[in-house]
């Protein structure tokens, strides 16, 4: 009897571990369901909030809906930050439930995407508002120059509008840690090109007129022995 | 002659009970217009070649119909006729050949009863030699009281430095008298020596003359030479204080013993020394004002107001009871003493040209003639006598613009017998001609066959109407005669500008002395937002507003005007606010500004501040001036953009509002699309926008206008192109539709883009702009949901019965609500030429009409209304076209025929019963509201309910079977068009009470009939009821109106009959006479209950009408319908 006792020594531990796992896995369902019922308000309110401020306008305004449209998107940025909030209020109930269930690893792997979400969220924002921001200094710079009777008011608008653009990508991108050094770095060699570019320009295209500057600051001896 | 006021007897003396009011003023002789006439010139009732008593009394009433309130009689007292009469021989008679002191008594005695006043000429001066009491003076011995009588010398020495007067014939102011042995005082002639005011024993002898005639009832004298009556050596014996006393103990016997009588002083003075001749209020009542007469002839003759301004500036103040008389001629010259010398020149240069015209230093010749003949001259030269201040007297004959003359000795040429008809001695006497004391005029110009009473009383145009018509709107105000004057001074010097002012009334003259047309432009700036009304049309002039008041002048023209504050805008006035009193609204994103969720998140606060502004300032404040506003003078709590599209086209961009506004009581919808237009104020755009600006806007640096897109003309093309086009545009609820006709299919895009755009000066209910003249758009303004009949009906009129008299129905704006229920926002229709609808053609006939009858006496020929009833008679006939167009079979079900089943007859007659129960209902209710012959009536209408009740019932219902067809709903004359003696139907709207779903209900198409039967009426009672007219008018009126309703009835139904008749679903008139009544019956009853809830000033008419349907009352006189 021992021995079939002995034998069935593990089965038992096997039963009563289930038995033991079993109300930590009907807990963790149930926060799952409460989660996907919480996320679903979640998005409801955070969607029907936005409007209310009328963040779609905003983004409208800033050509995000216009280039999310251009990429087959069929939501707008409002629905984007809500389906952001639908999965983010999912991932923590997912955590909560595989911690119930002393799944460490999975809530440390989920915990990591979980920590990613507010970082796009912001990252998003701040391309919404420089977007707004870029155009509204585009657009002013154009009526400024116009005002001013400057030719080419709408390129050096566009121009402005898109050396903001590219800043606020860049702090998007570095928000959310993507590309890290590559992007810095490559921003740094495209800015110093341009300098460059610039100083190349405005040297050789001002070479006679910087001579002539120079050689009213600091006449040469010859020039003036000859006088 | 004709028999000028013969048809006057009982019912003309209760013309305002005048008598009455008249004789128990006081002050009466402030609001007097006096009729100066002779006796001897008037109207000879004994045939013996001068005129008499007898003959005055018979023309009393000529005199009253004129207008004038009192008569001024010369001289007729006993006299060798030496100086007219003025030479008396006897104070206390009468001359034997102008009757008795009886016929005086009946004279005053008939006046007085007609409501006119007598004043007699009292000659205090002198005497003739002829008289009993120079007899007695001669013969006295010298220091004798009664050789005391007259002022003796012994040598014509004394009182050397006295100017003599009559410089023609009298060289010296002494005459040697045999008998006394002794030279006598004359003043004027050498025989009318003058009476010694320094014996007492001459003023009591005087005085007891006065209260000799006082007694029989005359009403004043005109005290004759009155600067003359005492002498002083070493003064000019003009105006002595010894004078003055004379005629302060002569009031004051007057004052003591009676009431309200006269005293008219003859001082040819300048107007500083006539002013003494009032006193302190106690030396005369009146005095005549001599300068202002020449100087009103030199005003026209210079085309220069100066000569008026400044003598009228000149002018002193007259103590509180006293009067100036002011006339523009009399029995004597044109008197040019008050006159410079130089002036004098210049006036005989203009008036007298013949030196046979000139008399002592003046112009012997009437009005007429001084005027040249010149119609408009004389009328002006009267508007200005009878508007300056003072009370005007009219010289007899002056009234027909009678002639003179000049080879008449003496002043003898302005006093020829009066003419009253082409007749024999101008009907002024049967004697043989030669008998005649004068002959009278008979130059082809002024002769009496071309110049006479009977002729102009037939004349509506004549000077006599017009003379009549003038004192008619002279009595009709105070402030003419007891009203302040002050001059304005505009910059055109032709134009003589002035107000009269009087307690809370002001009227502005404004006559142009020149020869031409002349523009002025007045400050009217304290009479601002007051409308001035034209006196003599009553027409409503443009209110005054900032700018100077222009106004145009025809030659000669003048204008009276009542600056009212309670008449009515004329209605096609547009009140165009001036732009710097707008409000500004700030926008920072152009539209998108007004809508929350539009706007960037931190401009949500701005964009609601807007929106806010712009529904409860802004567009409230904005509609509230708009005619199409229907809840007038009810402020607007907010107007709330219930829907809206913003609709955009090349650099234009309009918002189409649906709003739903709402008042302290209601919610009602409406439409007002807006252009924004950017653009400062000198911009075109903006300049054509004006007058239709809801706010200025600012964005940032830029300014722009909110503005109605009705008046925007680019709107108006883009919607018509949009409905010529069809199709719908999304709004943010519902939808906006656009529908073409088959009307619109000929005109293409670019024949639209040539057409002219217009918008006609009246705006009513709707907004109205026009194409050339091809299109006409109508955009509703007051919205109701539901099919509208007007396109609907238009439509098939149009597109499938082809009905040719009436407007095309060529497209339509609708908005489409997101449950589906549609609501018309504007429609297009074909433009019809036409000369205004058939209610103002209508009351301007009836206007004529009753002016003629009015003013001309004679009785009118049967064929009066021929032209008007010819054209009824169209109307008729095209109202059964248009009914039997409705009634063509087409299988749309909205509008088959269907057959009248027994059912409906039933019905039809307990709706009226019904309506007859509510009716009476609200009546007993609002009784206590009703006065008079309202109140009567409705009396008598309750307690013969019975009788109403039974008259319903007996409304005969046809035996024949009828139809119930789509009808035109609200048919009245407002509802026709008059187009080249043709009618045009418009406005298939329906009655605007009802429910839209309501008037789309198929009914018999009698009830048509008895709308247009009871607007005849109304147009009957309106036109009597004008405030032109007065109580004795109206009574005068009255069967010349009921005798234009009944044939104007008769005419519309026999028409109607006839053509009706040439159908298949109509039998006769007689077989639909019962239900013909019925319908007119539940109009009237409408009517009644309409009036009391709306207009309870009119309640009578409809309820006389009732009357005279339920045959309870013949048809009333107008005068006790109203009141």
């Amino acid at each position: 009897m021992e021995k079939v006792d002995f034998l069935l020594e593990p089965l038992r531990e096997f039963i009563l571990q289930i038995a033991g796992f079993l109300p930590r896995l009907a807990l963790a369902l149930g926060v799952l369901i409460a989660g996907i019922l919480l996320a679903k308000f979640a998005r409801f309110a955070i969607i029907k909030g936005l409007r209310a401020i009328n963040f779609n306008v905003l983004t409208e305004r800033a050509g995000m809906e216009e280039f999310l449209s251009q990429g087959g998107i069929q939501t707008d940025t409002t629905g984007i930050f809500g389906l952001l909030i639908y999965w983010l209020v999912i991932m923590a109930a997912l955590i909560i439930g595989f911690n119930s269930m002393g799944l460490t690893y999975i809530t440390g792997l989920l915990g990591e995407v979980v920590r990613f979400v507010p970082k796009l969220v912001v990252a998003i924002l701040i391309l919404a508002l420089g977007a707004y921001f870029a155009r509204f200094v585009g657009n002013a710079v154009i009526a400024y120059c116009r005002k001013i009777a400057i030719q080419d008011a709408d390129l050096l608008g566009k121009l402005s509008q898109y050396a903001i653009m590219t800043f606020v990508v860049l702090i998007a991108l570095d928000q959310v840690n993507v590309g890290g050094d590559i992007v810095r770095q490559s921003f740094l060699i495209i800015l110093a090109g341009i300098v460059f570019a610039l100083a190349l320009a405005f040297g050789l295209g001002g070479k006679d007129a910087a001579a002539e500057l120079i050689d009213r600051w600091w006449p040469r001896r010859g020039k003036s022995d000859d006088e | 002659m004709g028999k000028p006021g013969k048809n006057s007897s009982d019912d003309e003396l209760q013309q305002g009970s005048s008598p009455q009011d008249t004789l128990g003023e006081a002050l009466w002789y402030k609001d007097a217009v006096i009729y100066q006439l002779h006796v001897k010139a008037f109207f000879d009732a004994n045939d013996d070649g001068l005129g008499d008593f007898p003959g005055l009394i018979e023309k009393l009433d000529y005199v009253r119909n004129l207008g004038v309130n009192t008569i001024w009689l010369l001289p007729f007292y006993p006299s060798p006729m030496k100086d007219d009469g003025y030479d008396v021989a006897d104070y206390r008679n009468v001359h034997p050949q102008y009757g008795t002191r009886n016929d005086l008594r009946t004279l005053v005695r008939e006046a007085h009863r007609l409501g006119l006043r007598v004043i007699a000429e009292l000659v205090v001066n002198h005497t003739s030699d002829q008289h009993p009491w120079f007899q007695a003076a001669r013969r006295a011995p010298a220091g004798s009281s009664k050789r005391d009588f007259y002022v003796w010398s012994d040598n014509d020495q004394k009182y050397g430095g006295t100017r003599i007067i009559f410089t023609d014939t009298e060289t010296s102011n002494w005459t040697w008298d045999p008998v006394a042995k002794a030279y006598f005082w004359h003043r004027f002639f050498s025989h009318q020596p003058d009476l010694n005011f320094d014996n007492p024993k001459v003023l009591k002898a005087i005085i007891r003359v006065m209260r000799f005639w006082l007694d029989i009832g005359v009403d004043g004298f005109r005290l004759d030479a009155i600067p003359y009556l005492c002498e002083r050596e070493g003064t000019s014996n003009e105006n002595l204080p010894e004078t003055h006393s004379v005629i302060r103990q002569i009031r004051a016997q007057v004052d003591s013993h009676y009431k309200n009588r006269l005293l008219l002083a003859e001082a040819n003075q300048w107007p500083e020394d006539v002013r003494e001749y009032f006193g302190d209020g106690d030396e005369c009542h009146m005095a005549y004002h001599f300068p202002l007469m020449p100087r009103i002839y030199m005003a026209i003759a210079q085309e220069d107001r100066h000569p008026v301004v400044e003598i009228m500036q000149q002018t002193p103040e007259i103590p509180e009871n006293c009067q100036w008389a002011i006339f523009l001629r009399n029995h004597d010259e044109l008197t040019l003493e008050m006159v410079t010398s130089k002036e004098r020149d210049y006036m005989y240069r203009m008036y007298a040209a013949d030196p046979r015209a000139r008399i002592n230093l003046g112009i012997r010749r009437r009005l007429a003639p001084l005027m040249e003949n010149d119609r408009e001259r004389i009328k002006l030269m009267n508007s200005l006598l009878l508007s300056m201040p003072g009370s005007p007297i009219i010289y007899y004959g002056d009234e027909i613009g009678m002639g003179d003359n000049i080879f008449l000795g003496d002043r003898n040429g302005v006093r020829t017998p009066m003419q009253w008809s082409p007749d024999r001695n101008a009907g002024f006497s049967r004697a043989d001609p030669q008998r005649l004391y004068l002959p009278p005029i008979m130059d082809p110009v002024y002769g009496y066959e071309a110049v006479n009473v009977e002729a102009q009383t037939r004349d509506h145009s004549s000077l006599l109407n017009w003379m009549r018509r003038m004192l008619a709107v002279r009595k009709g105000s105070k402030a003419f005669g007891r009203g302040r004057l002050s001059f304005l001074n505009p910059g055109n010097r032709k134009i003589l500008a002035y107000l009269r002012e009087y307690n809370d009334e002001t009227i502005l003259c404004v006559a142009n002395l020149g020869r031409s047309a002349q523009p002025v432009e007045l400050d009217l700036a304290q009479y601002r937002g007051r409308v001035p009304l034209e006196m003599m049309g009553r027409t409503p002039f443009p209110p005054i507003g900032e700018l100077p008041y222009l106004l145009t002048l025809p030659a000669c023209g003048f204008f009276w005007f009542r600056l009212t504050a309670d008449v009515e805008v004329p209605h096609w006035h547009e009140e165009r606010l001036a732009p710097e009193e707008l409000p500004v609204l700030v926008l920072f994103d152009g539209w998108t500004s007004f809508f929350r969720d539009r706007v960037v998140p931190w401009r949500i606060r701005m964009a609601e501040k807007l929106r806010s502004q712009f529904e409860t300032e802004t567009v409230p404040r904005y509609m509230a001036t708009q005619r199409w506003y229907a809840a007038k003078g009810v402020p607007i709590k907010r107007a709330h953009l219930s829907d809206w599209l913003l609709w955009e086209q090349g650099s234009s961009s309009w918002l189409m509002a649906l709003l739903q506004v709402e008042t302290a009581q209601a919610k009602s919808s409406y439409f007002l699309p807006i252009t924004l237009s950017w653009g400062d104020s000198d911009d075109e755009h903006v300049r054509a926008l004006a007058f239709a600006t809801l706010a200025r806007v600012r964005q940032q640096s830029q300014v722009g206008i909110l503005a109605d897109a009705f008046a925007d003309e680019a709107f108006c093309r883009a919607l018509v192109e949009m409905i010529a086009r069809g199709g719908s545009m999304q709004c943010a609820h519902g939808k906006l539709h656009f529908t073409p006709t088959s009307a619109l299919k000929d005109i293409s895009v670019e024949a639209l883009a040539s057409m002219p755009f217009g918008r006609p000066k009246f705006q009513g209910s709707n907004t109205v702009v026009t194409f050339g003249e091809c299109l006409f758009l109508k955009g509703y303004r007051h919205l109701r949901a539901g099919v509208n009949p007007e396109f609907e009906v238009g439509r098939f009129l149009t597109e499938v019965a082809h009905f040719p008299n009436c407007v095309p129905a060529a497209g339509a704006l609708e908005y489409i609500a997101a449950d589906g229920t549609p609501t018309s926002l504007a429609m297009l229709q074909g433009h019809v030429a036409n000369q205004g609808d058939g209610w103002a053609y209508t009351m301007d006939y009836l206007e004529r009409y009753f002016e003629n009858q009015l003013a001309v006496t004679v009785d009118a020929s049967e064929e009066v209304h021929g032209a008007y009833l010819s054209l009824v008679h169209t109307l008729g006939t095209r109202t059964a076209e248009l009914h039997k167009a409705l009634a063509t079979d087409t299988g749309d079900p909205s509008f088959d025929p269907e057959p009248v089943a027994a059912g409906d007859l039933v019905k039809w007659k307990q709706r009226v019963h019904d309506d007859a129960l509510a009716t009476l209902a609200l009546l007993e209710q609002c009784q206590s509201r009703l006065t008079g012959a309202a109140l009567a009536n409705a009396l008598e209408l309750l307690e013969q309910r019975q009788l109403l009740f039974a008259k319903i019932e007996a409304c005969g219902m046809p035996a024949v079977p009828c139809f119930k067809t789509r009808y035109h709903g609200d048919y009245h004359l407002g509802q026709v068009l008059v187009s080249s003696n043709d009618f045009i139907i418009i406005d298939f709207e329906g009655e605007p009470t009802r429910s839209l779903a309501e008037r789309r209900v198929k009914h018999s198409s009698l009830r048509d009939v008895a709308g247009m039967l009871r607007s005849f009426d109304y147009a009957r009672w309106s036109a009597v009821m004008r405030d032109t007219y007065d109580k004795s008018d109206r009574e005068k009126l009255e069967p010349f109106a009921r005798g234009w309703v009944c044939e104007v009835r008769d005419m519309f139904l026999k028409a109607y009959d006839e053509t009706m008749r040439k159908g298949d679903k109509y039998w006769s008139f007689a077989e639909v006479q019962g239900l013909v009544k019925l319908f007119e019956m539940e109009k009237v009853l409408y009517e009644v209950r309409y009036e009391i809830g709306n207009r309870p000033g009119w309640v009578n008419v409809p309820l006389q009408g009732l009357l005279t349907l339920c045959e309870a009352k013949p048809d009333a006189g107008t005068v006790s319908a109203m009141h």
